[in-house]
């Protein structure tokens, strides 16, 4: 019941983040020189064209007036449309957002399934050659750069090995199942497409595993660390003393202790994959929110922008919730 | 067992997508291109981008459209959906007897109803395309298979307007998309409703578009039956996606992976004279650049040869006059530029200037404009120009350029519609200062009466004398440093045949007549 009070109270301290965050970005997105109807209607296009559009896109009205129209429609759940695609950026997002999603869970998943273990073992056989190589491998996770390693993979295990597709979501003769997450892998496996989950699963490797070396490496040596940190507590050697297996202490003793900064890491790394995985998604040509806020920017279309900050925040909102909450189940001597 | 099981369960994986994505190579009636731009929208009277063009020019039929000569794309216009013409003796009145049994796919005729209607609807949402029609100020149906077009002014190039993408000739029944008076502008973003040779079947945004071909279509039944468009941003992917053949064309390839893709005899790389220009803006409104003779020296600084060598890798010729060669009305005696360092330290000398600072100001827009702009501080900095170099956002760019906020500038610029005004009215006529043309900021009484004159004529013969003395004129006045005309480089698989190259129709394809071996 707390938890839910806390949960309810956390979800009202949304509002004036959201308040923030839309008056900051309405402010310094508008304060980039250029224009947008000049934009939209062409370089070409005479002043007069140019003109009409500005009106008829409410850009002649005074900022605040713009803003509170922006925030009015906010309310009725209306994100604007698109100067690009004139279409509603909701609809934008919709299309958009789930390919990012994919990506990010598969990327997470990645960093937990191989990062979990590989911390636990370098931290059991600390100092030995399994260490040393979890570390060597860490450190070039956190050094190489994303779009060398991108082009590196696709070079070799699309080009020379041809073991994986390149770029995009699905081959081309593929058609995509119906949406209705907009997931591929489990769209198809809703419509029980075995073909097309296996060639969506082939496609997203290259970039899931591009996007989650960092995090990995990154989660492997947070694991590591405090794996350490624990395995030095009184408890553990007691629990030792009692005659309990190793894998029980390892994994049941220290392992839930240690991952209190894990988690932490783990839920920020989500909200950075949801809103900066621009580099990847260009490199793999992955139709996410990334690619589509790029172009955006370059367009000057205002309400696109809203429409990817609003929904990056609001992520980030909703992620540090579920952190704090998993906090509590970790550790029962967290109360809210 | 349960460790065997796992290892089984893992091959099996591993097996299909192997086998998935070994498989390359595109399906014979399939052709695949792969691009670097997705689709803005597609909707004729919307949209000024060359990139939303190619899925819109094949999905229409136009009045007259670009002829091809000996397998050759040309700039001269041949009938399309418009069977003949005839024009009023001032220039003002042209009427079109359009073609019969051209029909939408809801089975309604493409008539002079569909003419007014989609060029009524241009004039009136007024936005970029509109601006090819703005010579119209009336059209009229005389009977169902005619329609008059009345102009403001003569305008010359009127005919050469109309086979550009914002005359596409819209299915009027569109109306019943409208929301809310938009003229059914939401509707044609994402749709199609044209008579030409393919359709619309699927726009998975941010990832790829199909195109059907339609097998009754009136001109004779495109050999291909799907065109598949993929947006791939990064020049390498595409490459290696063409290299595999998990593509059949690649557009926008970086020059410097150009010698790759020749070796491979899979490929074929074409090469052709395109219309695209790069030049600088050199504002006249500033001072010293309100100097001609600093104007001239500048010009005379620059090393052209240096750059269209090392930048474009000899893939471009150097630019005589403001028009390209290429385009009807190019004079090719008129006089050129060339490095003379000597004579542009004298010109700054004869100007009364010394230890000249200067802003060259450019984008990432072209992945040429980084080098340029640092050989051409080298260039400047040989004749005793300091020159700044400042990097900057597009939209920004844009911006600067619109209010004049500038001293020098990089640009690029390719015509709509062929037509020497295209560069000629654009460029130098003193109503279009800033982004619509004008960028130098340049004026000259006689040259605006010139071209002005010749933009009002129909005579080709008249037109190019005028054009011709205006050139001569701007030569000596140097408003612009005229670097080069590109050259389009379009790598492609072998098995690729019928591909025509218009200069018109940048990154436009002929797919009704492409096909595969």
């Amino acid at each position: 019941m707390r938890l839910l009070r806390y949960i309810a109270k956390r979800l009202l301290h949304l509002i004036p983040v959201l308040l923030g965050v839309t008056a900051l970005v309405f402010v310094i997105s508008h304060a980039i020189p250029g224009d947008p109807a000049r934009m939209m209607a062409g370089q070409k296009a005479s002043r007069e064209a140019v003109e009409n559009l500005r009106r008829s896109m409410g850009l002649d009205r005074p900022l605040h007036e713009q803003y509170l129209r922006y925030m009015w429609g906010l309310l009725h759940g209306d994100l604007g449309r698109s100067v690009r695609s004139q279409r509603p950026v909701a609809e934008d997002l919709k299309d958009f957002f789930p390919a990012t999603l994919e990506l990010t869970l598969a990327s997470m998943s990645l960093c937990l399934v191989v990062g979990l273990p590989l911390g636990i073992l370098s931290a059991v056989r600390r100092n030995r050659p399994v260490d040393h190589a979890s570390r060597v491998f860490s450190v070039c996770g956190v050094s190489m750069p994303v779009f060398w390693l991108g082009l590196m993979l696709l070079l070799l295990f699309y080009r020379n090995l041809q073991w994986l597709p390149g770029s995009g979501r699905l081959d081309v003769g593929l058609d995509p199942p119906a949406s209705v997450t907009g997931l591929y892998l489990v769209d198809a496996l809703l419509e029980g497409n075995g073909p097309v989950f296996f060639n969506a699963l082939s496609h997203i490797i290259l970039p899931a595993f591009c996007l989650s070396y960092v995090y990995l490496a990154v989660i492997t040596r947070i694991v590591r660390s405090s794996m350490i940190a624990v395995m030095e507590q009184d408890y553990v050697t007691t629990a030792r003393a009692n005659g309990l297996a190793e894998a029980v202490v390892i994994l049941k003793h220290c392992l839930k202790n240690s991952l209190i900064p894990t988690v932490t890491i783990a839920g920020l790394s989500v909200g950075e994959l949801l809103g900066g995985a621009i580099l990847t998604e260009t490199i793999f040509d992955w139709p996410g929110m990334g690619k589509y806020v790029v172009d955006s920017v370059n367009f000057l279309d205002f309400p696109a922008i809203m429409g990817f900050t609003l929904v990056v925040s609001l992520s980030y909102v909703f992620i540090n919730l579920t952190v704090d909450v998993i906090y509590a189940f970790l550790n029962p001597q967290i109360r809210y | 067992m349960r460790r065997t099981r796992f290892l089984a369960a893992i091959c099996v994986l591993a097996a299909l997508w192997f086998s998935g994505s070994a498989r390359a190579g595109t399906p014979p009636d399939t052709l695949v291109v792969g691009v670097s731009s997705d689709i803005h929208l597609l909707d004729p009277a919307v949209s000024s981008d060359n990139y939303d063009w190619r899925q819109i020019y094949p999905c229409y039929d136009r009045l007259v459209k670009y002829k091809v000569v000996n397998g050759q794309g040309s700039t001269e216009v041949e009938p399309m959906a418009a069977e003949s013409w005839q024009v009023s003796e001032d220039g003002r009145v042209w009427t079109f007897k359009i073609r019969k049994g051209i029909r939408f796919d809801d089975g309604t005729p493409l008539d002079a109803r569909a003419v007014k209607f989609s060029f009524e609807r241009v004039l009136k949402i007024g936005k970029g395309p509109a601006d090819n029609l703005g010579a119209i100020q009336t059209v009229d149906v005389v009977d169902d298979y005619t329609v008059k077009i009345t102009l403001k002014n003569p305008f010359g190039p009127f005919l050469q307007t109309l086979a550009t993408d914002a005359a596409s000739i819209v299915n009027p029944a569109v109306m019943k998309n409208e929301k809310g008076g938009d003229l059914a502008q939401g509707w044609l973003a994402q749709h199609t409703d044209g008579s030409g040779p393919f359709r619309l079947k699927e726009w998975i945004r941010g990832e790829r578009c199909v195109l059907e071909a339609k097998p009754d279509y009136w001109g004779g039944a495109p050999r291909l039956k799907r065109v598949v468009i993929r947006f791939m941003r990064e020049s390498s992917d595409r490459r290696m996606a063409l290299e595999r053949g998990d593509i059949d064309i690649a557009e926008g390839i970086l020059i410097d992976q150009i010698p790759a893709l020749e070796k491979n005899p899979d490929l074929v790389v074409r090469r052709y004279p395109s219309q695209l220009v790069e030049y600088v803006y050199l504002n006249c409104q500033k001072p010293p650049l309100d100097n001609p003779l600093v104007r001239q020296a500048l010009n005379y600084a620059v090393d052209y040869k240096g750059i269209i060598d090392y930048v474009l890798q000899g893939n471009g010729v150097q630019m005589r006059g403001p028009i390209p060669k290429g385009m009807w009305g190019h004079k090719p005696e008129v006089f050129q530029y060339h490095r003379n360092v000597a004579k542009a330290k004298e010109l700054l000398k004869k100007a009364g200037v010394s230890r000249l600072q200067l802003t060259l100001i450019y984008s990432e827009r072209r992945p040429t404009w980084e080098q340029i702009a640092t050989i051409l501080q080298s260039n400047f900095a040989d004749i005793g120009v300091n020159l700044k170099l400042q990097l900057m956002a597009n939209p920004t760019l844009r911006d600067k350029i619109d209010r004049g906020d500038f001293e020098l500038c990089l640009g690029a610029w390719s015509p709509d519609y062929a037509d020497p005004s295209m560069f000629m009215n654009f460029w130098f006529d003193s109503n279009n200062w800033g982004l619509p043309g004008n960028r130098s900021f340049y004026k000259n009484e006689k040259v605006d009466a010139l071209i002005r004159k010749a933009l009002a004529l129909s005579d080709q013969e008249a037109r190019i004398r005028l054009y011709g003395d205006a050139q001569d004129i701007i030569m000596t006045d140097a408003p612009y440093i005229f670097l080069y005309q590109t050259q389009t480089i379009v790598p492609m698989r072998k098995n690729v045949k019928g591909y025509v190259y218009n200069p018109m129709l940048e990154s436009m394809y002929n797919f009704e007549s492409i096909y595969k071996q």
